[in-house]
């Protein structure tokens, strides 16, 4: 735990974020709250409608505002300064060149109609005072970084006329451009197929020590997790159930959710052969008919009568914390 | 290797012009609407001056093509040319007058004005003499008569050499309409008119529509709102009555007689279609990830609508400016026809609406000519449109 001696560079407290619905006002994130510290890889994992991407938008400020809110007593500090309530303006100037982000689809991440050597661009145009030689000079010199082929020539070309993987490439040397100080990276591999998403993870790491860059990835792939994370945070239908290490998350996970998703890894051996792959009973609860108490009781093994009478709350202990009234691992 | 070829080579050799090429009716339909344009545009340069089409240059409904006139034309027409003539001859300034003296591009022959009253003179005997008889062209006599009356009546006039003359050739080829007046070269000049509708009123209409649907398809709430409900209020008012209130309200003014009212007439309900087309494509194209990413890199949202946004609209841009511009130059005749649309100027509306009469006579040639100018231009564009849509369509094999 080297990174926790400096001053984290991102502090997200209480983070709650609620949509407008037809059927009432839903908190999709509940009160989340995280550390990040430079040079980190933070790892946002969860079923889909957990709520990675809202806490992820929701630092961006990117939600539609006349749709979503965030609950008074949420902070997400950066710099100084808390991005909750800061202007569109200031907002603007911190996204894409203090806070980048790159998203899961490549093929329809990119504008089909400019040539990419446009679009990276103008990222430069708007946050940084090179000139035109200069800014071309910037987006061939990323398009090399992200070990792009033959950089000079890809800059003319449009995206039609690259690859998943090469497009992938091309929007992380946008999102890198601006040397950010945090990459926000939502399911980066998960439409590419298996080498390509190697490739991509080794490469994100790669730069993250070249340019000191701190990352949250967002995935619901574990082994995604395990190659690049330093650390892992566990949601679960808006909350925060587990976080951890992420030797200690695969060694001894605490919550039986975080348990339950390891176990529905498909591992190889002759162990293993023939075997069922355990998978967790039953769907993430809906936000809007949540049950009382706990919010993992459906599915979880090991329900008893207190998960029903009360939700666990977030309990902190020796750098792991998880949110469960019967933690694995401990007495039981 | 790469080879260094500009955007322009690269589109040209591409994959849809290469279909295009090989396209022999979308080559037609392109070089048929080339020389609509360039029949525009040289009107436009002033080749057609008002004299040429307001003016008269011969009698009333001569039937257009040489030779097709029987007898009794052939003698009003050198009539009306020796009557021109003494006219101007016999003014209070008849230098001056006969220096002036134009019919449809002729000039009269040099000389005094003594000369000239006598050639008329001599004219007048010719004449005469031809119109003694009855029956003009059953009488064997009346041929060398007539050989003579042609010779005297073109003495008054100097004859045009070169391209005047080819011009002066062409002039009454069509025939002529009610007033004696050029019925092609008005046709020719309806076709500068035509354009001119077409091309303004569908890129208002266009980028009019474009604008307040990708406003309305990305902002969303209250744009959203106010744009469909301008856009329904104003696709239940039928566009020929929006227009006589707007010839009403214009009535007087210093637009009257203008094209103005007919703007924006046809901009006021032509808009419609490309905003709605616009919003519903800005509406699936916002949701798409290279808004979101463009804004997570801190880009405002007028600059993504604006940038990113509405240049993916392009195509339904070009595709509803080839369908309004058929749909305005169609609509301009039927306006004009009403005598609502064009006035002061010659347009295809116009003329079919003078022919009204003349066609229950049975001289079809003005309606004729109109309805074929108009029909060749919509069937070249229509043509096009299709061939454009084969060759670009990505989706086609």
């Amino acid at each position: 735990m080297s990174a926790t001696a400096t001053e984290p560079i991102l502090q997200v407290r209480n983070l709650s974020t609620c949509f407008k619905t037809d059927l009432g006002v839903v908190t999709a994130v509940d009160d989340v709250s995280f550390d990040l510290h430079a040079g980190e890889t933070l790892g946002i994992v969860g079923e889909s409608g957990c709520g990675k991407t809202v806490t992820s938008k929701s630092i961006m400020r990117l939600l539609p505002s006349h749709l979503s809110f965030q609950k008074p007593e949420s902070q997400v500090l950066f710099g100084g300064q808390n991005l909750c309530t800061a202007s569109e303006e200031e907002m603007r100037r911190v996204r894409g060149d203090k806070i980048a982000m790159i998203f899961q689809e490549p093929m329809t991440s990119l504008n089909p109609v400019f040539k990419i050597g446009w679009q990276l661009d103008e990222a430069l145009r708007y946050h940084t005072d090179l000139d035109r030689a200069g800014r071309r000079a910037r987006a061939v010199e990323m398009l090399r970084l992200v070990e792009m082929p033959e950089p000079e020539r890809r800059v003319d070309e449009y995206p039609h006329q690259l690859s998943g993987g090469m497009r992938q490439r091309v929007m992380i040397a946008m999102a890198l451009c601006c040397e950010p100080d945090i990459l926000i990276a939502d399911e980066p591999t998960t439409a590419l197929d298996v080498t390509i998403q190697a490739q991509i993870l080794d490469l994100m790491n790669g730069l993250k020590e070249k340019l000191d860059t701190a990352i949250v990835l967002i995935t619901h792939d574990l082994g995604v997790v395990a190659q690049v994370c330093d650390r892992v945070m566990v949601m679960y239908a808006g909350r925060v159930i587990e976080s951890a290490g992420v030797h200690e998350v695969f060694h001894s996970p605490r919550h039986p959710y975080t348990q339950a998703l390891l176990e529905s890894i498909p591992k190889s051996g002759a162990r293993e052969h023939g075997k069922r792959l355990p998978t967790i009973p039953g769907i993430v609860p809906s936000l809007t008919e949540l049950p009382h108490g706990c919010r993992f009781q459906d599915r979880c093994a090991y329900k008893e009568e207190r998960c029903v009478e009360s939700e666990p709350a977030l309990e902190t202990s020796g750098g792991r914390s998880h949110r469960c009234h019967f933690p694995l691992g401990g007495e039981r | 290797m790469s080879e260094e070829i500009g955007p322009l080579q690269k589109f040209l050799r591409g994959r849809g012009m290469r279909k295009l090429r090989r396209d022999r009716m979308a080559l037609a339909a392109l070089s048929v609407i080339g020389l609509y344009l360039l029949i525009a545009l040289s009107v436009m340069a002033g080749v057609l001056d008002n004299a040429d089409v307001f003016d008269r240059v011969g009698p009333d409904n001569v039937a257009g093509f040489w030779g097709t006139q029987d007898g009794e034309r052939r003698l009003d027409h050198h009539q009306l040319r020796i009557e021109r003539v003494e006219r101007a001859a016999k003014t209070t300034d008849p230098t001056k007058s006969l220096a002036e003296f134009r019919l449809g591009g002729l000039r009269a022959s040099a000389g005094t004005p003594e000369e000239v009253l006598g050639r008329v003179e001599e004219a007048w005997r010719a004449l005469d003499a031809v119109a003694a008889y009855d029956e003009l062209d059953v009488s064997p006599e009346v041929g060398p008569l007539f050989e003579e009356l042609d010779a005297k009546v073109a003495a008054l006039y100097e004859e045009p050499a070169g391209f005047a003359g080819f011009v002066q050739s062409l002039r009454m080829s069509l025939g002529t309409d009610r007033q004696g007046r050029s019925i092609l070269f008005r046709a020719l000049y309806s076709t500068k008119v035509a354009v001119q509708i077409g091309v303004v009123a569908s890129l208002i209409s266009v980028l009019l529509g474009t604008l307040l649907g990708a406003a309305a398809g990305y902002f969303g709430g209250w744009v959203d709102h106010a744009v469909v409900w301008l856009y329904s209020t104003f696709s239940s008012i039928p566009w020929i009555v929006l227009l006589m209130v707007l010839a009403a309200m214009f009535r007087g003014g210093a637009l009257d007689g203008t094209l103005i009212p007919v703007y924006a007439a046809f901009c006021m309900s032509f808009w419609i279609s490309p905003c709605r087309v616009v919003r519903g494509e800005v509406m699936k194209l916002k949701e798409l990830e290279y808004v979101q990413a463009a804004s997570a890199i801190g880009f405002g949202r007028v600059r993504i609508l604006l940038k990113h946004v509405v240049p993916n609209t392009a195509h339904l841009m070009f595709i509803n400016f080839s369908l309004l511009f058929i749909g305005a130059i169609k609509a301009e005749v039927i306006l004009s026809f009403l005598g609502l649309g064009v006035k002061n100027e010659p347009s295809w509306g116009v003329m079919i609406n003078q022919a009204k009469a003349e066609v229950l006579n049975g001289f079809f040639w003005q309606i004729g000519t109109a309805t074929a100018l108009m029909v060749v231009l919509v069937l070249a564009f229509n043509i096009l449109s299709d061939a454009l849509q084969d060759a670009f369509d990505p989706k086609h094999v």
